[in-house]
């Protein structure tokens, strides 16, 4: 099989790392109340810089938990991933449409892009994590009956 | 699935298991256990693969269910 480009293995851990550290961040930036300053709209302002760091850390790792390189690549695996990233995508676009409906055009949309950023990875992670989990256990099924 | 195949008997015969076949042809274990459950269909390339490490045509390993 021609190989995929997908990050190495070791990539989930630093994902997983990236993901964990911008939990705290949040929790800090939420604690402080710092976008409530209305004189505070710069490119370099405390608020914007903060969002900045938490969507990089949080998509960044995100994104390395979901295209790193599992420890056997073969077709089936490859499969099963084309068809998470599947229902990923089908999974956005409707929650997606589901928000453009249901907001005015008062609502803020950098929640929408926020939304947007984590749903599809969110989501294609959760679902290839399940069929692997899946594939998985029918082998350890298979050892059962050989013992 | 509309296609049934002899790999786990064609294994017992050469006296191998499902991990070493896997190693010989480059895939996971899991591969090979769904391929013998009937569970996944493998490409072409894979079959092959499959028929050159037992050194028989394709056909002899992987068949079409009747009526498909």
């Amino acid at each position: 099989m021609k190989p995929q480009f997908l990050f190495p293995t070791w990539c989930r851990w630093l994902g997983l790392a990236l993901f964990l550290v911008h939990l705290p961040v949040i929790l800090i930036f939420k604690s402080y109340d710092l976008h409530s300053d209305p004189n505070d709209a710069g490119m370099f302002s405390v608020s914007h810089v903060f969002f900045v760091v938490t969507i990089v850390l949080m998509v960044s790792g995100l994104f390395l938990i979901a295209f790193s390189r599992e420890r056997i690549e073969d077709e089936q695996i490859y499969q099963l991933r084309l068809s998470s990233l599947r229902w990923a995508i089908f999974a956005n676009y409707a929650i997606l449409i589901v928000c453009l409906v249901f907001t005015n055009s008062k609502a803020d949309y950098k929640d929408l892009l926020r939304l947007n950023l984590w749903v599809p990875l969110v989501f294609f992670i959760v679902l290839f994590s399940y069929k692997m989990f899946r594939l998985n256990r029918s082998l350890s099924k298979e050892d059962g009956y050989a013992k | 699935m509309g296609m049934q195949n002899s790999l786990r008997v064609e294994r017992a015969i050469k006296n191998i298991t499902q991990a070493e076949l896997a190693e010989l042809i480059g895939v996971s274990r899991q591969t090979i256990n769904t391929i013998e459950s009937n569970k996944y269909v493998p490409s072409t390339v894979l079959a092959l693969k499959i028929a050159r490490v037992f050194e028989k045509p394709v056909e002899q390993i992987f068949l079409l269910e009747d009526g498909d």
